[in-house]
């Protein structure tokens, strides 16, 4: 588990989604990463029925990543997250009456898991209620897990193929109160995903690039 | 006596009522004393009828005539004999035959008497024991302690030879259902049907192996009783499946690369001696020697499977029931599966038994343990209590979800070595420690100056074992011990450790570990050198393990030493390769040089200090057994005297 950074990378003008994630494959196939299987990311959302306090619900957001697939992430909006099993799945719907499931809400990542020497690369083709609303990649820096050590590499490395669109510092390593020099985590990575499926949701997606 | 008055003793009977009897438990039965008619009759029995004549009046009425008469005829004798004394010879017996039909008359009187039973009656007299009461009350109590005594051994007794003979019973007649009960405290038994089927398996041990292994019990009691029952009979026989029958083992050796590969997959079996444990049921070991079969039949298979599994840069090979693996180019191993079935088939093989036996026992017993500690992790993780929520055998594996382990780091936990991987690192390991001591003890036959010493460490891994050695002179091991040396033998290489830190690897060639120790054996030589010096008061001038001049050696490199005497005016030069041999050049100063030619420009007398050309030592004829004793010699030679 090394610094994972995860963004959004726009729809090339005048492609599809899927036509733009071919394009990113042919380049990370020019630079020499081998396709290593496929990649899933998906997250469920919940909404807290019971209004505590007079406080505002906030929402509950219960994520997998075939990254870890033995576990199974709940991140509260803003608040704090769990790292569990997968048996926590099985758990929230005995928790039916607290955490009510948002359907139509559920999104999900898919698309394929590259090598790189250290680096692992995995470009998604994120779905909402089947329809493809935008494409992720996350990169990964495998022997380091200080941010602060290797950002610049990676940034350097994301730079070789997706040129323009290289992301800045995802501010969940900024924020942190021990800096860039705190570990990552598995945490890390779902926040940022969490943070590009809540920023294509509100996206609007112009119909043409719809599929 | 006579002095003083005579002192009267009366002797009277205690008024102590007499003990007739004292019981076990310490209860005294006392005699009950005697009514007034026992008294009488007691007094009157001690009254002796036989005795005078006197006391004849006292008798009955009869009895008196009778004894009148009888009298008369004794007087009438007591007469003859009073007047004629000794005349007659037959006198003696007259007399004998006159008291004869006396007492028949008296006799003869006395029944008539009696039979009238007019005048007298013949009463029972009850026996006089007062007189012998305490004798006869001590024996009949002690006969009756005795008795129950008796008695009770005898229960003991009865008891013991009734266990004794009930367990002689159950031996000789071998109940069936005894037997059964017997073989159902030991093996898996169920019914079917009106069959009694066991399960011979490792299946309820963890092991995945699909053989159903099932045997089938056998009343075996059809059998002729009038016949002699044979000494092994047992009414309990089972039938085991025909492909488990005989007797099997994985075989593990190690050989040299088979020119031919038509060879292959047909091993041979010899049969090991089979020990009868005594006091085993027949059943049991059949079905003990089944279960091997089938325990050895797994070994194979999982081997086979991963051997055709894996991929290796060479193939492993299986053919028939022998798997074959490279272990190091030219070397493989070899692990068979011996099975015979039948005895025909084993004696036809039993000729090849005298070829050298090749067999790793360690191997064998290696595989055994670990497929049964491979069977042991299936059981733990599918039946042993785990946590709800995490159904893994590995403790970190549970750990997993909740710390988020990525995949890497899951198949890591989840790696497992197969059987056949680890057999080949064994083997490897096995074959590369056996070739090096052998290395290692060539050498040291082959050399004896300087002298190598291995110390083979007790304890080893069967991945790893570790081997010291020294270099040393004979008869300078105190002074010369620069070189020692630790070998690390690994599964495929050797590390060895110098005693300064430095780490050497060697790979898998013997040749390379030969060469080296040959190299560091000529370094040895030098470095004696250097220390025999420090010994004999010398300065070293120059030293060098690898000397980049002269011939070059083949294996290593050449050290050289040059050595001055304590008063700089001789020097001896040492050049040592493990190839070239050693050379040695002495120097004199010039003074002592006779055959050097004046020279125009060292003319100054000061000059003459220098030390001169040098001088090649002809190091065979010199005298002494080893090379640092020649040393020795030679710079005790070339020492000037104070």
């Amino acid at each position: 588990m090394g610094v994972t950074c995860v963004c959004q990378v726009p729809v090339a003008e005048g492609k599809s989604v899927q036509q733009t994630v071919d394009l990113l494959h042919k380049k990370l196939d020019q630079l020499g990463a081998v396709k290593q299987g496929s990649f899933c990311v998906d997250c469920e959302t919940y909404h807290a029925t019971a209004n505590v306090g007079g406080q505002q619900s906030k929402l509950l957001y219960v994520m997998h990543n075939t990254e870890t697939p033995l576990s199974c992430f709940a991140l509260f909006e803003g608040g704090p997250c769990l790292k569990a099993d997968t048996n926590f799945d099985i758990l929230m719907v005995k928790l039916k009456s607290h955490f009510q499931n948002a359907k139509g809400y559920k999104v999900e990542c898919r698309g394929s898991r590259y090598r790189y020497c250290d680096f692992l690369i995995k470009v998604g083709t994120v779905t909402m209620s089947s329809s493809a609303r935008g494409i992720s990649v996350e990169v990964e820096y495998c022997p380091c897990v200080v941010p602060g050590d290797c950002w610049n590499l990676m940034k350097e490395f994301m730079q070789s193929f997706l040129s323009s669109n290289v992301p800045e510092l995802p501010s969940v390593f900024a924020t942190k109160p021990e800096g860039l020099f705190a570990p990552a985590d598995a945490i890390d990575t779902m926040t940022q995903y969490l943070e590009v499926f809540n920023k294509l949701r509100k996206l609007q997606i112009p119909g043409s690039n719809v599929r | 006596m006579s002095g003083g008055p005579a002192v009267k003793i009366s002797i009277e009977s205690v008024c102590e009522k007499q003990v007739q009897e004292v019981a076990l438990d310490g209860t005294e039965t006392y005699v009950p004393p005697l009514s007034m008619s026992q008294n009488l009759s007691k007094l009157a029995q001690r009254i002796d009828f036989n005795q005078g004549s006197d006391s004849e009046e006292v008798d009955g009425e009869g009895e008196f005539r009778d004894r009148e008469w009888s009298k008369q005829e004794q007087e009438e004798e007591d007469g003859t004999v009073k007047f004629q004394p000794s005349l007659w010879p037959w006198d003696s017996v007259r007399n004998n035959l006159r008291s004869a039909l006396t007492e028949m008359c008296v006799l003869y009187d006395v029944l008539s008497v009696v039979k009238e039973k007019k005048y007298m009656a013949l009463d029972p007299v009850s026996q006089d024991q007062t007189g012998k009461t305490p004798q006869v009350f001590q024996l009949i109590s002690k006969k009756k302690s005795l008795a129950t005594a008796g008695q009770l051994l005898l229960k003991g007794a009865e008891k013991l030879s009734k266990s004794v003979a009930e367990n002689q019973e159950n031996r000789r007649q071998r109940d069936f259902n005894s037997e059964l009960l017997r073989l159902r405290s030991q093996w898996k038994l169920r019914k079917v049907g009106d069959k009694i089927l066991g399960d011979l398996s490792y299946r309820s041990a963890g092991s995945l192996f699909p053989h159903h292994g099932t045997f089938e019990v056998i009343k075996n009691t059809d059998i002729d009783l009038d016949k002699k029952i044979p000494e092994d009979y047992c009414p309990l026989d089972v039938q085991i499946p025909s492909d488990l029958e005989g007797s099997a083992y994985i075989k593990v050796s190690i050989q040299k690369q088979a020119h031919d590969i038509g060879d292959l997959g047909t091993f041979n079996l010899f049969r090991r001696p089979s020990k009868n444990r005594g006091g085993t049921q027949a059943w049991h070991m059949k079905l003990e020697a089944a279960q091997n079969v089938l325990f050895c039949k797994e070994i194979f298979a999982q081997l086979s499977r991963e051997a055709v599994q894996i991929k290796s840069q060479i193939p492993h090979i299986v053919v028939k029931n022998q798997i074959i693996s490279q272990l190091f180019p030219g070397l493989q191993l070899s692990i068979s599966l011996c099975h015979s079935t039948t005895e025909k088939k084993h004696q036809r093989v039993s000729p090849e038994k005298p070829k050298p036996d090749d067999c790793l026992y360690v191997l064998e017993h290696n595989l055994h343990q670990m497929m049964r500690e491979f069977h042991k992790q299936q059981l733990s993780s599918v039946v042993m209590p785990h946590p709800a929520s995490a159904p893994f055998g590995h403790k970190r594996l549970r750990l997993a979800g909740s710390l988020a382990y990525d995949k890497t780091e899951i198949s890591n936990l989840q790696h497992s070595e197969g059987l056949l991987e680890k057999i080949i690192k064994q083997a490897k390991h096995i074959f590369l420690r056996s070739r090096t001591a052998r290395t290692i003890d060539s050498l040291a036959s082959r050399i004896e100056d300087p002298q190598i010493q291995a110390h083979w460490s007790n304890i080893n891994d069967v991945y790893e074992s570790s081997v010291k050695v020294l270099i040393t002179s004979q008869g300078y091991e105190q002074i010369c011990k620069s070189i020692q040396l630790q070998l690390n033998i690994g599964v495929e290489q050797i590390r060895v450790v110098h005693r300064d830190g430095r780490v050497i690897t060697l790979s898998h060639q013997e040749q390379e570990l030969q060469d080296f120790l040959l190299s560091q054996m000529s370094q040895h030589q030098v470095h004696a050198v250097q220390q025999l010096a420090k010994v004999m008061g010398w300065h070293v001038l120059s030293f060098s393990n690898h000397v980049g001049l002269g011939q070059v050696e083949s294996i290593g490199n050449a050290s050289a030493i040059t050595v001055a005497s304590p008063n700089g005016e001789n020097a001896i030069s040492v050049r040592n390769g493990p190839e070239s041999g050693c050379k040695v050049l002495i120097q004199f100063p010039r003074s002592q040089s006779k055959e050097l030619p004046k020279n125009d420009i060292i003319q100054d007398a000061k000059w003459s200090h220098l030390r001169g050309p040098s001088k090649e030592v002809q190091w065979s004829k010199m005298e002494g057994r080893n090379f640092v004793y020649k040393m020795e010699l030679l710079m005790a030679a070339m020492t000037p005297c104070p």
